[in-house]
């Protein structure tokens, strides 16, 4: 009880310091010079109509990148934390407890005609609307994390309607980290040939707004895309223990 | 190409490159992994040091732009002076951690990964100047870090990681909210920018985003009270893991904070508070924890929390320039310490500081604990020494002294759990723990040890204490320890020859007084180490310590600034240390001595920081001519220097220490190394001639001399077993000195210096005599001793021959000291003092004649063993020792006219000083009357003393021994053991308190989560105030 | 307009609303399972947030297209850093949460339950 009254306590100040944060919030009216300066800039020397993703692959292109290795680390987390134990380990219990675990929740019942046929249908236009959403980064919403997350939702679904199947984990791994490996390349390539680490204007510009354009926006938007996707369906396999 | 290859932007491309590329590594083979993993690991630490020796060399930080745009547009970092210095040896660090951590991580290809990335991931953390960049770069490292904390797999140890990721996450969530909240302030995220528009950060969003920031960086550094998620984190991580966290994250965190402190300048103090909490609490619990790795915890949280207070308090009073040797001095000395010891406690798979693993038969894990130990005490070599020194020196310059009596007590609290966890390793025990750890396992716990070393080296010479021959005893040392391993009497010989070299050249370059304390201490220190050759068996580790003691002496004498003294002071303190604990039943001792030589050290420290406070100089001819305002100051340097001379009061290590140490090292003890503690009274009562206060305070200290003489006498009265008895000897005859000191007169310090020589060589002799009669008999109490004048008859003629010497019987050289002393005091009228050392006097005929006639006289005990005299060896130096006794009996001018000579010029310059020279005093001083007045007064209170036994009913058939046992028993119920209940109580108060501050970790991480929110609201209100609660204009 | 509130000071307060619901969950829920919800919905609210505090009044997505030119931009568009931070923030948000629901499953075998109060071994 006491318990209860002190987080009240505790939520109710940070609520009067949210209160307060919101008292002397005043809407912006006008783009400040910086952010003024990435939404001339970024169009003119980056050849990208979407600004968001011209700040994500490029400005910020070094954020991006830490935040793939992000969830890549995840990734092997998850693997080094839901390993199945050897044999003789200490934690005997702890292996007996997943295996039941997994015997609980996966009754094995076939899922119903629906929702194979339904996923027979959907995981096309799933992945193509992840793939879309992708390669579309640098033109209008979307992006390598938002079309991989996507594509990562098919992997999903595909595991919840056929809970026999398996993920090629050791594929999409490899796929993971050549995905990773070519980022880092390209990033390279941009220091060496054009201004600096993760530049894309090693490509040509192009035409604005065509889809070939941008640099080697949509070429790292596409790598990104595919390694998120990866990264995000072997975490998702991981959990199936 | 080669400067592209080492460009610091390869740092990322290494680690990530590194780490995408790991598992295909893994695919090709177990070799590919590893070699990949070494390539990319060692890679990283290759640039970041060859960068910073670029830097080191061209002075100018290296930029790091991304994205081919100029900041503020995109995100830049920095590697300068600073980031590599705390990128290069975290990196050092990381990959001998690596190499321990070996056995984990080598099967493990996610676990490689996430060691590669979480290295790179603390390099960015130092290097990027992008707000919003730093805090992806935390949380690179807190995934990484969960990741391995999940390489043990016990419930405790995943249930401590999940109370980490807790709070861990509530702090970065502060750091993004706090992050995106400053970007709506300023349009900017760049860290160069936003310090450079600081003062615009204003209204109740900015502030509060700045104290956002501000409080996930604090609470990252793991702040008291709410920290227990990372304490259990420090206790169940594999010890690899957990001095990952403890050294290589929190370098990080704290490295940001760094470079963020220009946004916080209206909360240094704050800063400064919650450092000092954390400092004093951390270490407090830690007195109570008994597990290694937890015990490890609370050291490294509450080292954070130093470094975060000696960071703000440093800002603050804009001692900037000391920034680099304090806080880089403490940051290198956690970071190496800390590590080292974790790697032990894994190697040795102790998880009990009870635990039954001994290290008794292995000196050299034993050494090395030694090592980082003495490290994380702030001890010298190492920088945590030369760091806590500047950093007191600037803290009283500035008259911040609650925070130096704040740093001293931690530091005294967490050198009393951290010994402790030594003294226990120490214990001997009957089980031989297996086989020792291999080589490879040791080989990264050699190497930070090595560094360490290195490190104190390069803070040595930032402090300007570089030169070599302060560094020569722990050379000589080195040297010798090489030679470990040759039989014990040829090392012996080689340390007597080394010590005579280098403390012969040390001492000639000492002047004044110090010259004549250097050379009689050098010669006493000679013989009685001589005498140590009468032990056939190895003694490892024994002799290089020795002379390093042994060396120390004359580098203290010849010191020239309190920097000098002080380190030579503490090397002493620590070599002495380390040589009690070679005495069999020393365990216990040792701390007790340990701790009271920190308790004297650290009153010394202030007392210095204090005088060059007031003289800005750390010159020690400041002690001279300081003016009156000195009296502060010298009440500090006298209560140190009296702690270290077994003062009443504070005497209680001293008798343990005595008795526990070896026979021989005994006699070295308290014939030679108690003198460097009057030498320090002699030069601090310096300060004491200016000011008539000064004078009172001396006063003072007379008193205290001569309590501690009586108290001194009548404990040895209560003893029955005589090394002890001759312990409490000592002290006793250390407080007729300190009387003579006290007397500030010319003929008072003649006095004492003639009493330091006579005492050096009377105990001497009477030590190794005694170490002769344990060796024969095989006991240390009077009850199996007894009628050895026969069996040992020239021990027994040099034992009262020393004896009559001491009493200050007349012909030898006690007496003059003696009755000089009694007539001085009686000349400055300090007529109660006087008659009190009529008193001292009696009562120390008194245990003086049990001594002779308990070990000599009488008859044999049934049980003795035939008793024969001791080698030559032994009976040598007492000779040698009995004729300079001899010499400076007959000839009192050998020594008297140099004093004199010494100490006029220092006090022809001072005011109180009414100079008399000792041969005017001679001239007129007749010794016999007031000589006779004393004898007589000892006769009738002697006589008087055997009336009051005999008057007792059935004791009419006494002999000596049982009016001896009739005042013990007496003294036994009439002098309860005050100051030991005392020093007792004060134990018990400070456990007691720490056991009841640490209920407050309670193991349950949503607890946990709960204080981390409420730390923020107190960070918070303290900061703003309640205004900050309400929704103002 | 004639609503009292500008739109990005609504988003403001329901973000932080739902932060304060989920630290209220977090906070009072004994269950593993519900703690990592609440940190899931205080993230929610406070990404709810981040893309608030970028918001220009009658501003737009801040993409070149028909309905914003290039040299309208400057003008119309929002601040596009918070809303390139967010998508940093919520990959990073969803790997925590990835990360605690595997510690999750760690604890529950080894214990048999979700309740935090069951792992309370390692203290003082």
């Amino acid at each position: 009880m006491t318990r209860h009254v002190i987080v009240a306590l505790v939520v109710a100040l940070f609520g009067l310091v949210f209160v307060r944060l919101v008292g002397g919030y005043a809407e912006l009216s006008a783009l400040r010079p910086l952010a003024a300066q990435y939404v001339t800039q970024a169009p003119l020397e980056l050849g990208t109509p979407n600004i968001v993703t011209g700040i994500l692959i490029t400005f910020r292109g070094f954020d991006t990148l830490g935040e793939v290795a992000v969830l890549f680390m995840v990734a092997a987390s998850i693997g080094l934390l839901l390993k199945k134990d050897e044999p003789n380990a200490a934690s005997e219990a702890a292996a007996a407890g997943i295996g039941e675990h997994t015997a609980d929740d996966a009754p094995l019942r076939e899922p119903s005609e629906i929702v194979r046929t339904g996923t027979d249908v959907l995981l096309p236009l799933i992945f193509v609307f992840g793939a879309y959403v992708i390669v579309n980064g640098h033109l209008s919403a979307g992006g390598g994390f938002q079309g991989g997350a996507i594509v990562a939702s098919g992997a999903m679904l595909m595991l919840l309607a056929r809970p026999g199947s398996r993920l090629s984990v050791a594929l999409l791994s490899v796929i993971e980290s050549f995905a990773g490996v070519l980022y880092v390349s390209l990033g390279l390539v941009g220091l060496v040939f054009a201004a600096g680490f993760l530049d894309p204007r090693f490509l040509p510009k192009g035409e604005f707004g065509a889809f070939v354009s941008a640099g080697a926006i949509p070429l790292i938007s596409a790598l990104l895309g595919i390694k998120v996707g990866a990264e995000l369906s072997v975490i998702i396999d991981r959990f199936r223990g | 190409m080669v400067a592209s290859l080492f460009h610091p932007l390869n740092i990322f491309l290494l680690g990530l490159g590194g780490g995408f590329v790991i598992p295909l590594l893994y695919r090709l083979g177990k070799a590919w992994l590893h070699a990949g993993f070494w390539l990319a690991l060692a890679g990283i630490v290759a640039v970041s040091g060859v960068s910073l020796f670029d830097v080191y060399r061209s002075g100018t930080p290296i930029e790091v732009l991304t994205a081919g745009f100029a900041p503020p547009l995109s995100i830049n970092l920095r590697f300068g002076l600073w980031e590599g210095f705390f990128a290069v040896p975290v990196g050092l660090v990381a990959m001998l951690g690596a190499l321990h951590l070996w056995d984990r991580l080598k099967g493990n290809y996610g676990a490689l990964l996430l060691y590669l990335i979480l290295v790179m991931g603390i390099d960015g953390m130092v290097m990027t100047r992008d707000l919003f960049n730093l805090f992806v770069f935390l949380e690179i490292v807190s995934i990484a870090t969960y990741g391995l904390l999940a390489l043990d797999r016990t419930p405790a140890a995943i249930a401590a990681a999940f109370k980490f990721i807790m709070a861990t996450v509530i702090a970065s969530t502060f750091l993004l909210l706090g992050t995106v909240l400053l970007y709506y302030v300023t349009g900017t995220l760049n860290i160069d920018t936003l310090i450079a528009e600081r003062q615009q950060i204003t209204g109740p969003i900015g502030a509060t985003a700045l104290l956002m920031v501000l409080g996930c960086l604090i609470i990252e550094l793991k702040p008291f009270p709410a920290n227990g998620w990372g304490l259990d984190v420090y206790e169940t991580a594999p010890s690899g893991v957990a001095s990952l966290v403890s050294v290589g994250v929190s370098a990080g965190v704290f490295f940001a904070l760094v470079k963020l402190l220009p946004l916080f300048e209206a909360q240094l103090g704050l800063i400064a508070i919650c450092g000092g909490i954390t400092f004093l609490f951390s270490n407090l619990i830690g007195c109570t924890q008994t597990k290694v790795q937890r015990l490890l915890g609370y050291s490294s949280i509450s080292q954070m929390g130093l470094m975060l207070l000696a960071l703000a308090l440093l800002t603050e009073i804009g001692a900037s320039a000391s920034i680099p040797l304090v806080v880089g001095g403490l940051f290198i000395n956690h970071l190496l310490a800390k590590a080292g010891l974790f790697w032990l406690a894994g190697v040795l798979r102790q998880d009990d500081v009870e635990a039954h693993a001994s290290l008794g038969g292995r000196p050299l894990l034993l050494g090395l604990l030694a090592l980082f130990m003495v490290a994380i005490a702030g001890l010298p070599p190492f920088p945590g020494f030369w760091a806590k020194w500047e950093l007191v020196m600037q803290l009283t310059g500035m008259g911040r002294l609650p925070w130096v009596a704040l740093i001293l007590a931690g530091s005294l609290l967490e050198a009393a759990y951290m010994f402790n966890w030594f003294v226990r390793a120490l214990r001997p025990s009957d089980e031989r723990a297996g086989e020792g750890p291999d080589l490879i396992a040791l080989l990264p716990v050699y190497g930070v040890a090595l560094l360490l070393v290195g490190a104190g080296y390069l803070a040595a010479r930032m402090s300007g204490a570089g030169q070599a021959w302060l560094f020569a005893p722990l050379l000589v040392g080195l040297a010798l320890y090489t030679l470990d391993r040759l039989p014990g009497r040829v090392e012996g010989v080689l340390t007597l020859v080394a010590v005579a070299l280098a403390g012969g050249w040390l001492a000639w370059s000492a002047e004044g007084i110090a010259w004549l304390f250097a050379a009689l201490l050098l010669a006493g220190s000679l013989v009685i180490a001589a005498a140590g050759l009468y032990r056939r068996d190895r003694r490892p580790g024994y002799y290089p310590m020795l002379a390093i003691l042994l060396i120390s002496i004359p580098a203290l004498l010849r010191s020239s600034t309190s920097l000098e003294f002080f380190f030579s002071w503490e090397i002493i303190t620590l070599a002495s240390c380390f040589l009690i604990a070679k005495g069999r039943g020393a365990g216990p001792h040792v701390l007790t001595f340990l701790l009271f030589s920190l308790v004297s050290a650290f009153f010394l420290l202030a007392g210095f920081a204090g005088i060059a406070a007031l003289s800005g100089t750390t010159s020690l001819s400041a002690l001279v001519t300081s003016g009156p305002d000195a009296t502060v100051a010298f009440v500090l340097l006298a209560v140190g220097f009296l702690i270290k001379a077994g003062a009443i009061g504070v005497h209680v290590w001293l008798p343990g220490a005595y008795a526990e140490a070896d026979d021989d090292f005994t006699a070295m003890l308290s014939a030679v190394v108690s003198k460097v503690a009057m030498f320090g009274l002699l030069i601090g009562t310096y300060l004491a001639t200016r000011s008539e206060v000064s004078i009172e305070m001396a006063h003072g200290m007379a008193w205290v001399g001569m309590l501690t003489t009586i108290a001194g006498a009548l404990l040895a009265l209560r003893q029955s077993d005589f090394k002890l008895l001759l312990a409490f000897s000592s002290m006793s005859q250390l407080g007729y000195i300190v009387t003579a000191i006290a007397l500030m007169s010319h003929l008072g310090w003649v006095t004492a210096l003639y009493l330091v020589a006579n005492h050096m060589m009377v105990k001497g002799i009477l030590f190794l005599a005694v170490a002769g009669i344990i060796w024969r008999t095989g006991t240390r109490d009077f009850a199996g001793t007894g009628g050895l004048a026969r069996a040992m008859p020239v021990s027994f003629v040099l034992v009262a021959f020393a004896i009559l010497s001491m009493s200050g019987l007349p012909p030898l050289m006690g007496f003059g000291g003696k009755w000089l002393l009694l007539s001085a005091m009686a000349e400055k009228g300090w007529t109660w003092l006087a008659l009190a050392g009529l008193v001292a006097t009696f009562l120390g005929f008194l245990y003086m004649i049990r001594l002779v006639a308990g070990l000599f006289l009488g008859v044999p005990p049934a049980g003795q063993a035939r008793a024969r005299e001791v080698p030559p060896t032994l009976i040598a130096p007492q000779l040698l020792l009995a004729a300079g006794i001899l010499v400076l009996s007959l000839y009192p001018k050998l020594l008297m006219d140099p004093v004199s000579a010494a100490i006029d010029p220092q006090f022809a310059a001072t005011l109180v000083w009414e100079g008399k020279s000792l041969y005017t005093i001679y001239g007129y001083w007749n010794p016999t009357p007031v000589m006779i007045a004393a004898v007589a007064a000892a006769a009738v209170l002697g006589i008087a003393a055997w009336l009051v036994y005999r008057g007792g009913a059935g004791r009419r058939t006494g002999s000596l021994s049982r009016f001896y046992g009739y005042y013990r028993s007496v003294l036994e119920r009439s002098l309860p053991p005050v100051a030991t209940g005392f020093w007792n109580g004060v134990t018990g108060a400070t456990l007691a308190a720490a056991a009841t501050v640490r209920l407050l970790y309670t193991g349950n991480g949503q607890t946990y989560a709960l204080y981390v929110l409420v730390y923020f609201l107190a960070l918070y209100a303290a900061s703003l105030g309640p205004a900050g609660f309400w929704v103002g204009s | 307009m004639t609503t009292g509130l500008p739109v990005s000071t609504i988003l403001l307060i329901t973000g932080f609303c739902l932060a304060l619901i989920g630290l209220w969950g977090m906070l009072t829920h004994r269950n593993i399972m519900r703690i990592i919800i609440g940190f899931a919905l205080i993230d929610t609210g406070l990404h709810i947030v981040m893309v608030a505090t970028g918001y220009i009044t009658g501003g737009t997505a801040p993409i070149i297209d028909r309905a914003l030119t290039t040299a309208a931009a400057t003008e119309r568009a929002i601040d596009p850093i918070p809303s390139a931070l967010v998508v940093t923030a919520i990959v990073i948000g969803f790997s925590v949460t990835a990360v605690m629901l595997g510690f999750a499953i760690r604890l529950y075998a080894a214990r048999k339950t979700l309740s935090i109060d069951a792992f309370t071994e390692s203290k003082w």
